[in-house]
């Protein structure tokens, strides 16, 4: 594996640089509840990958994170830490303190943050200036070398170009560049590779893990595709209708899954042997936020429900030594997972 | 080209295609295929892969009369289409031979006309047919793409995602074409959508004997449901033969280096992309954009003096072609994964 | 029907629409409902004020106010309406042919227009009727013709958005002959832009034969029109302002209204072409989802 694993921080030794306890949130102007008793970790020099389909909540608990959400949608319960200072309720000169000092963040589109009339330097210059009180030529240095830090051929150069001349990849890595101008302690990359072209994306996300091991940034990726948090994380929660349905290390989330959904997940997501052709389909539709059913939200699409599982709400249990899953089966299932020994469909 | 393929069964060839655009005068444009020569046959799916600027898209779109060819010849089912214009390219247009599925669902299809009027559409504008027959033939389209014909009185802003996609596949199909052309499918979708859509492509070609193009820059489905690959770089052909094989075992750097960066939950890779990431001393004249050297010299790790001179596409065993100069001797010079940045 | 009925949801529109149906009706109606011949001089009853038989007054010839303001509403209405006709055939036709003929025809039209811009109405209008004669119609129609340019600008500005659409460029690769992807496509969303100006122009064809009329110009006295009673009676503003302050009134609140409707027009949306899926989206049994943060990926800017 060429993406350097780190000496893995021991969880119980320091505290965790993200902590998010019984996260939920309502949009719709607090009538409907879209994210559900979420929790998760993020260590230093650990990434965390949360993954889910579109409606699983994974944006909703990415922007609260990031003191992001869109009108109409708020944290009604829960809370959430970072580096010690408490998210939830922080007013907005709270966030401005945090934004780019304590906290960096990548997303989708990179054209569209950056300005069009200004280069790129001068844009990464700026905050460094505002921020860090640099004079001119030493923002200019420290932007230039920042760029080389992010793998920028010609940092120099790059620094007097415009945003339309460069492609999404150099943009990408220009504001990567942004977010950790200030030395954060955390990075969030929301689905920060999705509009990338393959080459590119790996590139990317080679950097994402090069910069968590060289400066113990605490890692945060949300995103859809599977196969890109494997590649990268060294933890995984899944989100499914608002909930966490299962979480734990990757490998051993992926190899032997504990939850229905996470193994439904596995069997749609790039296969990576490229010789066969599969391509399942997992039936059925996400419920919509506020109508989810009163006992487990995956049960009317999963393989392996019982009379049970619909009877009433499904806590979320631990499955494994570091690993927690929301099915009620876990321990009697064996699911088919990455692991040699799976026999596939 | 390989003595195996069928000459005569093919129902699309594209021979030496090249587009330009900005063609005036003296001056040459700038060019976006290069002498791309490819095939498809009837039930066949042939996938075109591609990162952004590859040409790909330009491709379709030439198919079609919707691009400046400035060299070479489209043949469809018989008929060559490449010199085709105003009346005669309407009338070609007409016979729906050929079908065109845009990229993005949402917006090539119609907001103000129903489902069943958008799917209808094609036989309506040509005159085909009463309109309880066209209403029957628009039926059975949409029911064959896994839609209900309940459907039928819908706008569009009211359907998801993937059902937009499928009422455009339908609407692509209820000519009975010969040949579909699909810019991304399911590139503006879900992961779960993404699937049955493919899936959906995969059944029409069995039952409607209908060759099928599907330009796409995610390696992943294309592997789904692709018989043969074609990849594109820079407006080259680089590689093309069947699927499994190219991904498996590619024989030009440039798919080596696209299989070995698309993400995959096994984390293997039996070559991983840092091994085929351009050294640091490249030779002076592969950072200029030449036409006439290998487009693909700048990024190449094993480039050379011969790269200088654009490779020339050659067959290999089992329907592969490659333009590599070191297409049979690159996998030695792998630097070892170690050593690789 | 439908931009209609979306613009009624906008408070706004409502009492313009009010104002302008009973301006309408009167326009129609008006000369049967005078209670007097609106020519008919009363010498015993000059510069009364409203009484019980002149609900309005008298002017300075003994005429009643009411009667004149009643029947004069057809004759500015109607010039305002023929002049406003003229300019959306003239405008319309050539405004969407000229994305369709070829680009010799494109460059004419569009010169055309650019002269046509140049030239001040009121000015134009009076120098029509020197040349063509004393009558409100020949004054109306060289008035629409200046205005034409407006309807061709805007007519053109949206159906060229509209012909860069993917559902126009399906419907050519489906083989559509030009008049079907017009026909089908590209009208019925070029309407309601259309009627956003084509409200604005009758209020300035309004304004204009209002002006004209005051002048003097087009109507022959003693028939009543708007701008005409404004000029006759204003010197006796002090004796009885009914007679002059009314008419102006009148036009101003016709004009007002006017604006008012193509400000509702255009805030209801009905007339916003550029945006995709038009019809609000109305999710029901199988939408897609809710959460208010759409994550369905658009990169439709992935594109070789």
């Amino acid at each position: 594996m060429p993406t350097s694993q780190p000496e893995r921080p021991d969880p119980a030794a320091a505290a965790p640089v993200l902590a998010v306890e019984g996260l939920h949130i309502t949009v719709g102007g607090g009538r409907v509840e879209a994210v559900r008793d979420v929790s998760f970790s993020v260590h230093a020099g650990e990434s965390v990958g949360l993954v889910g389909e579109s409606g699983s909540g994974k944006t909703l608990t990415c922007r609260s994170v990031l003191g992001a959400l869109p009108p109409g949608c708020a944290v009604s319960a829960g809370r959430a830490t970072l580096s010690g200072t408490e998210l939830t309720g922080l007013d907005r000169r709270g966030w401005e303190r945090l934004r780019g000092v304590s906290l960096g963040a990548v997303f989708q589109d990179p054209a569209s943050y950056l300005n069009p009339s200004l280069t790129v330097g001068r844009q990464l210059a700026e905050p460094l200036r505002v921020r860090q009180g640099l004079s001119r030529a030493d923002a200019h240095r420290r932007a230039v070398e920042l760029f080389a830090a992010v793998g920028l051929h010609q940092p120099e150069q790059v620094y007097h170009r415009y945003p339309y001349e460069l492609s999404g990849g150099m943009l990408q890595r220009a504001l990567i560049a942004t977010a950790i101008a200030g030395d954060p302690d955390l990075l969030v990359a929301d689905e920060a590779t999705t509009a990338l072209d393959t080459v590119v994306q790996a590139e990317v996300l080679d950097l994402l893990g090069r910069l968590r091991s060289e400066r113990g940034l605490a890692l945060l990726l949300v995103s859809h595709d599977l196969a890109v948090v494997a590649e990268v994380c060294d933890r995984i929660v899944v989100l499914y209708a608002g909930e966490v349905v299962e979480d734990g290390p990757t490998e051993q989330v992926l190899a032997a899954p504990a939850h229905p959904y996470t193994e439904a997940l596995l069997r749609v997501a790039s296969i990576g042997d490229w010789s066969r052709r599969e391509l399942a389909v997992i039936p059925g539709r996400p419920p919509e936020a506020g109508q989810a059913p009163r006992g487990c939200r995956f049960a009317d699409r999963c393989a392996h429900a019982t009379k049970a599982c619909t009877e009433g709400p499904v806590e979320l249990r631990p499955s494994g030594p570091d690993r927690r899953s929301r099915c009620l089966r876990a321990a009697e299932l064996t699911l088919s997972g990455t692991a040699p020994q799976e026999v596939n469909a | 080209m390989s003595a195996e393929q069928d000459e005569g069964s093919a129902l699309l060839r594209i021979e030496e295609l090249s587009v330009a655009y900005g063609r005036r005068g003296g001056r040459p444009g700038r060019q976006v295929l290069d002498s791309v020569s490819l095939q498809a046959r009837a039930g066949e799916i042939l996938g075109v892969i591609g990162e952004t600027g590859s040409g790909k898209t330009t491709l379709a779109r030439a198919v079609v009369g919707l691009a400046p060819v400035s060299g070479g010849r489209i043949t469809v089912d018989g008929a060559q289409v490449t010199g085709l214009r105003g009346r005669g390219l309407r009338e070609f247009r007409r016979t729906g031979r050929v079908q065109y599925l845009f990229q993005d669902p949402l917006r090539s299809l119609d907001p103000d006309l129903t489902v069943g009027a958008l799917v209808a559409e094609p036989l309506a504008a040509t005159g085909a047919g009463s309109r309880e027959q066209r209403a029957d033939r628009a039926a059975e389209a949409l029911h064959r793409v896994g839609l209900d014909a309940g459907i039928a009185d819908r706008l569009p802003g009211q359907l998801s995602g993937g059902q937009r996609q499928r009422v455009a596949l339908a609407r692509a199909i209820v000519t009975r074409p010969r040949l579909l052309l699909a810019d991304e499918p399911v590139s503006a979708l879900d992961a779960s959508n993404r699937n049955h859509v493919l899936r959906l492509f995969d059944r029409l070609r069995d039952e409607l004997d209908v060759a099928v193009v599907v330009i796409s820059h995610d390696l992943s489905s294309l592997a789904g449901i692709a018989d043969r690959i074609a990849v594109l770089y820079r407006g080259r052909l680089v590689e093309q033969g069947p699927t499994a094989e190219v991904l498996t075992r590619p024989l030009h750097p440039y798919t080596a280096l696209l299989t070995a960066s698309a993400p995959s939950v096994r984390r293997e890779h039996s070559i991983h992309a840092g091994q085929l990431r351009p050294r640091a001393d490249l030779p002076g004249w592969a950072l200029e954009q030449h036409q006439q050297g290998c487009g693909f010299a700048a990024r190449c790790p094993f480039t050379s003096d011969a790269c200088q001179v654009a490779p020339p596409t050659v067959g290999s065993a089992g329907g592969r072609e490659a333009a590599c100069h070191h297409a049979s001797t690159w996998r030695e010079q792998l630097a070892a994964p170690a050593l690789a940045t | 029907m439908r931009t209609l009925r979306r613009t009624w949801q906008f408070r706004i529109a409502r009492p313009a629409l009010a104002v302008l149906a009973v301006v309408a009706l009167l326009a129609v109606f008006g000369g049967r409902l005078a209670p007097h011949d609106p020519l008919a001089q009363d010498p015993n009853h000059i510069l009364s004020g409203p009484s019980g038989s002149h609900l309005l007054g008298t002017d300075y010839l003994g005429r009643d106010v009411l009667s004149r303001l009643l029947a004069g509403t057809g004759l500015s209405v109607v010039g305002a309406l023929e002049a406003t006709g003229v300019a959306l055939v003239i405008g319309i036709i050539p405004g969407l042919a000229s994305l369709w003929l070829g680009r010799v025809f494109e460059w004419a039209a569009l010169r055309a227009v650019d002269a046509l811009m140049t030239l001040p109405f009121t000015l134009f209008a009076i120098a029509a009727i020197g040349v063509l004669g004393n009558g409100l119609n020949q004054a109306m129609i060289a008035l629409g013709v200046l205005l034409s340019p407006l309807f061709f600008r805007v007519t053109r500005a949206a159906a060229l958005g509209l012909r860069q659409s993917p559902y126009v460029e399906a419907a050519e690769l489906m083989g559509a002959s030009r008049s079907w992807v017009l026909r089908v496509h590209i009208w019925s969303k070029v309407l309601p832009t259309v009627a956003v100006t084509t409200a604005q122009v009758l209020a300035t064809s309004l304004l204009t034969v209002a002006s004209l009329t005051f002048l003097g110009l087009g109507v022959q006295p003693p028939a009543p029109t708007w701008g005409g009673m404004l000029a006759t009676d204003l010197g006796y503003l002090a004796q009885q302002p009914w007679a002059p302050v009314l008419p102006g009134v009148l036009v101003m609140i016709t004009a007002g209204a006017l604006h008012l409707l193509a400000d509702a027009l255009r805030d209801s949306g009905a007339a916003d072409v550029l945006r995709p899926g038009g019809a609000a989206p109305a999710p029901d049994e199988d939408p897609t989802p809710v959460p208010t943060v759409r994550e369905e990926k658009a990169d439709a800017h992935l594109a070789a």
